[in-house]
């Protein structure tokens, strides 16, 4: 593996539940994110998948210092983000940048295009001489695939997908080496979604990028991502290269998630096996003891209620090389195949 | 045939323009079927079935035309009162967002048991009954203990769990399901589809589905109608669509989604944006984006051509783009 450029080590979140008006009390936590670990290699893309409430849009502003963590430490470039401060700080966050999901309501609506792409520069000023700064707004207009002459428009102008391609820009403005983007596609319609995939594809071979990519939508996630960990309550419960994930799951989690999304292939429907999990996630506040998914999991016994599951590679994969020794946090982990295997036959990839 | 619209056209009177949301849709539905309604962001799929249902916020629209049978009737032709008999007991929605579709002041057990007080004149406490019943068919966990709960103490499956038992409280002979599982998480999406499904088979409903995924679709759907500018494009049984498409558009969007069990190179993408609705493109409206596009495409609408007996494409290519 290429060197790291993000290293993320028992990562922790907790925010206090208070009570009282006058004497206020902590009475609990919201265990948002609780002890992720993973590296990001430089010019990989790392996806995170999990449903709402997984606590993966908590460890996108972790990244990005927009949130300080309660335990843990984050590494870019072998140096901890979390401790820094001030002039440190902002060094730091010129770095790492972020991509919002909802692209109607992360611009504001009284800036013109050129301000909010520029905005940056009057945060980190050594970034761009002033003088040069709206020919660098242009270059990055022109960069996302939109045209130069929009500067001085307004974001209720552009459609969804074309507001989506000015938060990139913004995103790139200074030049930074890790994009963290919190479900960049899902507000946008199909059509549109191919178009921002391809962008993102494209500027990450342009500028080298490294991208950690949070989703809920798992077909995407495979689609651009080079490894995936998926989340569960707060921790990070499979994680591999995305073959591994999609091909070799050897979590009942990751083996529900994935028979659960529907494949766009009426011929596959009566030959796959669905597993259909019962219940809701449990509260964050109140997480279950030992393994955290064995309230909904079909395979839970007394072991998964008394000891946590650590993320390692299971002792009964330990001496394979296959494609299912890859981390995964079961006391039982076993391989199973949701996902078909690719359909010979399928049309071709776009009309005539 | 339980449902059958024919040649549906509704204009939106705005400060800018007419908004031309639907221009001559037909499509139909049998007692026991399943058509989903495939479409993006304007391109009439939800606006449609609101004029089926008639909850269409007039004005500012307007429909202009067309007819729309429920068992053989033109309900258009209905006064208020009429309507509103069909209107839960003919046929009942299920809306997207559970949580603003509800009332957050009412007990859901209120909300479910309205329905029995209004349409059947039951008492409160039998309506109350009912209502917990309801929520049992619908799988709802402790429904005794649940029915005085509000809205917002449910989980976002739970509610649209409620929804769906509340389109179901009178037995209605169609449903038509807006994005109903849109907002929800994948392992309830799934929990959900099925209990629809499960209960269609049931009582032997027509279900309409309206969603913008083809993977939903392909999963529940008997029959598909691909929308774009407020017309039908394609219409074809779910599975000749998904092997051979017969309308450039249909084509593009099979292939510009990522697959789950395909790991794609670039992804084909869909040049440009859907059209302004107050400024459709004249001749075939999909034809500044279509890669297949002639002259000719750029002045004659094109006609829902027939493909075999049980399906139909707009578009003057579509030999081509079948075999393409």
């Amino acid at each position: 593996m290429a060197e790291p450029i993000l290293e993320v080590s028992g990562l922790v979140k907790y925010y206090p539940l208070m009570r009282g008006i006058l004497f206020k009390k902590q009475v609990g936590a919201v265990k948002a994110v609780d002890g992720v670990d993973f590296t990001l290699a430089k010019g990989e893309t790392l996806g995170i998948v999990g449903e709402s409430g997984c606590g993966k849009s908590t460890v996108a502003k972790l990244l990005c210092s927009l949130e300080r963590p309660t335990a843990g430490s984050i590494r870019f470039k072998g140096e901890d983000i979390t401790r820094l401060s001030g002039r440190a700080l902002r060094a730091v966050r010129r770095n790492i940048q972020m991509v919002f999901q909802d692209p109607y309501t992360s611009l504001n609506p009284r800036m013109t295009v050129g301000d909010i792409i520029g905005e940056p520069y009057e945060i980190h000023p050594e970034a761009a001489p002033k003088g040069d700064r709206r020919r660098r707004v242009r270059e990055l207009l022109d960069v996302v695939g939109l045209n130069p002459e929009y500067i001085n428009r307004y974001p209720h102008q552009f459609s969804g997908g074309q507001r989506q391609r000015i938060g990139i820009a913004r995103g790139l403005a200074l030049r930074p080496e890790v994009i963290v983007a919190d479900e960049p596609v899902s507000a946008l319609d199909v059509s549109v979604q191919a178009q921002v995939i391809n962008l993102l594809d494209r500027l990450q071979s342009e500028f080298d990028l490294s991208y950690v990519f949070i989703a809920h939508d798992l077909s995407i996630v495979r689609h651009i991502s080079d490894r995936v960990g998926v989340m569960y309550l707060g921790r990070i419960v499979e994680i591999g290269r995305d073959a591994e994930i999609y091909d070799h799951p050897t979590h009942p989690y990751t083996q529900a998630l994935l028979s659960a999304v529907p494949v766009p292939d009426p011929e596959a429907r009566e030959h796959r096996e669905r597993i259909i999990l019962t219940g809701d996630v449990p509260s964050p506040t109140n997480i279950p003891s030992g393994c955290r998914f064995r309230t909904r999991c079909w395979k839970a016994q007394e072991r998964c209620t008394r000891e946590v599951p650590a993320l390692a590679v299971p002792e009964e994969f330990r001496r394979t090389t296959g494609p299912a020794a890859h981390d995964s946090a079961c006391h039982f982990a076993a391989e199973k195949q949701v996902v078909p295997p690719e359909a010979p036959g399928g049309h071709g990839n776009g009309p005539g | 045939m339980l449902l059958e619209v024919r040649d549906l056209q509704v204009e939106f009177r705005t400060r800018d323009g007419v908004a031309k949301a639907v221009n001559g849709v037909s499509y139909g539905v049998d007692a026991g079927e399943t058509l989903a309604v495939l479409g993006e962001s304007g391109s009439g799929k939800s606006v449609t079935a609101q004029a089926v249902m008639g909850i269409l916020d007039m004005p500012p629209g307007r429909i202009t035309g067309g007819e729309i049978l429920f068992r053989g009737k033109d309900v258009l032709k209905l006064k208020e009162e009429e309507r509103r008999r069909i209107r839960g007991a003919g046929m009942a929605m299920i809306f997207q967002d559970a949580l603003s579709a509800l009332n957050p002041v009412l007990s859901v057990g209120d909300q479910l048991g309205e329905m029995f007080v209004v349409h059947r004149g039951m008492s409160k406490k039998a309506a109350r009954a009912k209502a917990i019943e309801l929520m049992e068919r619908v799988r709802i966990p402790g429904a005794a203990q649940r029915v005085g709960d509000y809205p917002h103490q449910f989980s976002g499956g739970m509610r649209q769990r409620i929804m769906i038992a509340m389109a179901l409280a009178l037995e209605p002979a169609l449903i038509i399901a807006d994005e109903p599982t849109t907002a929800l998480d994948v392992t309830v999406q799934a929990q959900v589809m099925d209990l629809l499904a499960d209960l269609q088979r049931e009582y032997h409903m027509g279900l309409i589905l309206i969603t913008h995924d083809l993977g939903v679709v392909a999963d529940v759907a008997d029959r598909i109608a691909v929308m774009y500018a407020g017309k039908i494009v394609e219409s074809a049984p779910v599975r000749d669509i998904y092997k051979a498409p017969a309308h450039p558009y249909t084509r593009g969007l099979l292939d510009s989604i990522p697959r789950l069990d395909q790991k794609g190179q670039e992804l084909y993408a869909i040049k440009g944006l859907p059209p302004n609705l107050m400024n459709i493109p004249p001749g075939c409206a999909f034809h500044p984006r279509c890669p297949m596009a002639q002259d000719v495409c750029r002045t004659d609408v094109p006609p829902l051509y027939e493909v075999s007996e049980d399906r139909g494409s707009a578009c003057h290519f579509w030999r081509e783009c079948l075999h393409g």
